[in-house]
């Protein structure tokens, strides 16, 4: 990987100078060509749906990387394939509602973490880390259990209901981000009478906005991208399916029309498209922010 | 955590948190704390309670087809665990997977890390179509690599074969059968091309953090570009490869979507989330599904642990110096 290191300034000794016309072409060509090929490699598998999806029903089960007529109404035939919108309406639900629930529960508890100081505190934080490693497949059989006893299995309540209670990764999230608040700003609101939740309504939800607005995006694709969670609880009610789940029988219930389930792939991915690009910013913020300002 | 105890960056100064105000009165603090409580309360509850009732029924002999015969079990579930020879390589598949995963994808995107923090013509395009893999949807990048890339008749992957031998006018190219013949590759592949973007996201934003001027007065004094990458940049970026080696594995470890997509479980690829799954679903032993799982949490635990150690433990006299 030594290419790809980054090309520095060349010392601006002069021993150096006279090679370096030479040696700048070649890097900019490295660069160039390195950057490209990586660039196509990863986006590649990407561009082959879009083609796929634009094809004939023949022309998807050839091993034609190009199609030979672009038929730009598979899109809108997958609608009439499939109802998407119900599934749409579903995979919304699911998500919106989760980012919600996640917002109320979660800020007072990141609050009450990094801001309060209290017996206990650091066990609970401790907690709450090995919470967030948990698999949500280990705690499955007792939630199965349970959701199924008070009957709310077969629809998305049981994966919705637990976020506006808890959820572990983003109370992790929103406290290290609340920690790098200085305290004085709290503590000045307190000797001016604020309470507890005043101030953290006034003083802290304000100025943590960038983490909050990560730790929705992360909640929001997380459950958008969710299958285990569907499967498991809707699996044996399609009318409850969200859009990833629904994505995984077209395939199968659909065999022959390959290139509707590559459209199918494309509209789900438009959602975390535009999401991202206008989160990207606070995205990577949130990422980095949890684990270096410990 | 292991995340605490990472050396704070030089420019931090918030560790040195002036001790609180001591309030009036204990009561009165815990009373203006009061609206908080309900969410403490909730937030012990609902992070411990499944997995304490898993922990129970880890002991317990439960089939759900067979709902007189339930009991006490001792530790049966975990022998069958551990003796179970499908349970056994599941959890061998598992470590392998995740390990796999995260230490490829963190090499790639530290590769591509670099690659994006020199500036060049057609930087943003570039990093778009890195970014592209990160934004498709898990079980939709499975299916992708399933059925679009690794299928022997119309893949991509074969596809291109095709056209490459057909270049230097071959009529027979290769026509490898992906999946079959290199199963848990396969699936590795697929999980590397999501998780490298993320990977270069982090490692990005560690690059972009670096105080430019050791790096440049490093360059003064005749640094070769290899010893300011061995000496500034990755001892900088340790704490945002343990961050995105830690986030990785976390992810990886309850990996379902790709496992379920590609190969079924099938082929020597089931790890201990499809395991448990199966377990659960087909053969509805409820007490084995929660051994396996509780097995599952304290070997990523242990795993967690043990590769972070060594992680820090290679770089530590660098950041000392």
């Amino acid at each position: 990987m030594t290419e790809t290191l980054p090309a520095p300034p060349a010392p601006a000794g002069a021993p150096q100078r006279r090679s370096r016309d030479a040696r700048g072409v070649l890097d900019w060509v490295a660069l160039h060509s390195i950057g490209l090929a990586l660039g196509l490699m990863f986006a590649l598998p990407v561009l082959f749906v879009l083609l796929t999806a634009v094809m004939g029903d023949d022309e998807a089960f050839t091993s034609a990387l190009w199609p030979s007529e672009w038929h730009w109404e598979n899109f809108a035939l997958a609608f009439e394939k499939a109802p998407l919108l119900k599934y749409l309406g579903n995979s919304l639900l699911y998500s919106l509602l989760a980012t919600a629930g996640m917002l109320l529960s979660s800020i007072p508890a990141a609050y009450a973490l990094a801001k309060l100081r209290w017996r206990g505190r650091d066990a609970v934080f401790l907690l709450v880390v090995g919470a967030m490693m948990l698999p949500p497949q280990v705690v499955a059989v007792p939630l199965y259990d349970t959701w199924s006893s008070l009957g709310l299995t077969g629809t998305l309540w049981p994966l919705i209901a637990p976020y506006f209670l808890f959820d572990a990764f983003s109370v992790f999230l929103l406290r290290q981000f609340v920690l790098t608040i200085p305290q004085s700003y709290v503590d000045a609101a307190r000797v001016d009478g604020c309470g507890e939740f005043q101030a953290m309504v006034r003083i802290v939800v304000p100025m943590a906005r960038p983490g909050i607005a990560a730790t929705s995006l992360f909640c929001f694709l997380y459950t958008w991208n969710d299958y285990f969670g569907p499967l498991l609880y809707t699996g044996e009610r399609p009318d409850q399916w969200t859009l990833s789940l629904a994505l995984a029988s077209f395939k199968s219930l659909h065999q022959v029309q390959w290139n509707l389930a590559m459209a199918v792939t494309l509209l789900i991915m438009i959602p975390a498209i535009v999401l991202f690009a206008f989160a990207q910013r606070s995205f990577v913020r949130g990422i980095t922010f949890t684990g270096v300002k410990g | 955590m292991t995340l605490d105890t990472a050396p704070p960056p030089v420019k931090q100064v918030r560790r040195e948190r002036p001790t609180p105000p001591r309030g009036p009165g204990g009561a009165s603090r815990w009373a203006r704390r009061a609206p908080l409580l309900p969410a403490l309360i909730f937030l012990i509850v609902v992070t411990q309670l499944p997995f304490v009732a898993t922990l129970v029924i880890s002991f317990m002999r439960w089939n759900s087809l067979d709902p007189t015969n339930r009991g006490f079990a001792g530790v049966d579930n975990y022998l069958t665990v551990f003796t179970d020879a499908g349970l056994r390589s599941s959890v061998v598949t598992t470590v392998v997977l995740t390990a796999a995963v995260v230490l490829i994808s963190l090499v790639l995107g530290l590769g591509l890390a670099l690659l994006l923090d020199t500036k060049f013509r057609g930087r943003g395009v570039v990093r778009t179509m890195l970014i592209a893999p990160f934004l498709v949807v898990p079980v939709a990048a499975a299916l992708l690599w399933k059925h679009a890339l690794y299928n022997p008749s119309y893949g991509l992957f074969n596809g291109v074969l095709t056209w490459i031998w057909g270049l230097f006018g071959s009529q027979n190219p290769p026509q490898p059968e992906w999946i079959s013949e290199m199963p848990l590759s396969a699936v590795v592949a697929s999980l590397v091309w999501q998780w490298t973007p993320f990977m270069m996201l982090i490692l990005l934003a560690g690059l972009q953090s670096r105080p430019m001027d050791a790096v440049e007065a490093a360059h003064i004094d005749g640094a070769s570009p290899w010893q300011v990458f061995r000496y500034l940049t990755f001892p900088h970026l340790r704490q945002y490869l343990e961050l995105g080696g830690l986030l990785g594995s976390i992810y990886i470890v309850q990996n379902f979507d790709a496992v379920f997509t590609i190969t079924s479980g099938g082929l020597g690829t089931a790890n201990l989330p499809y395991t448990i799954y199966q377990t659960f679903f087909q053969a509805h032993e409820y007490g084995q599904a929660s051994a396996a799982g509780v097995v599952v949490v304290i070997g990523s635990m242990i795993i967690a642990t043990f590769a972070l150690r060594v992680v820090s433990s290679l770089f530590r006299d660098e950041v000392r110096s």
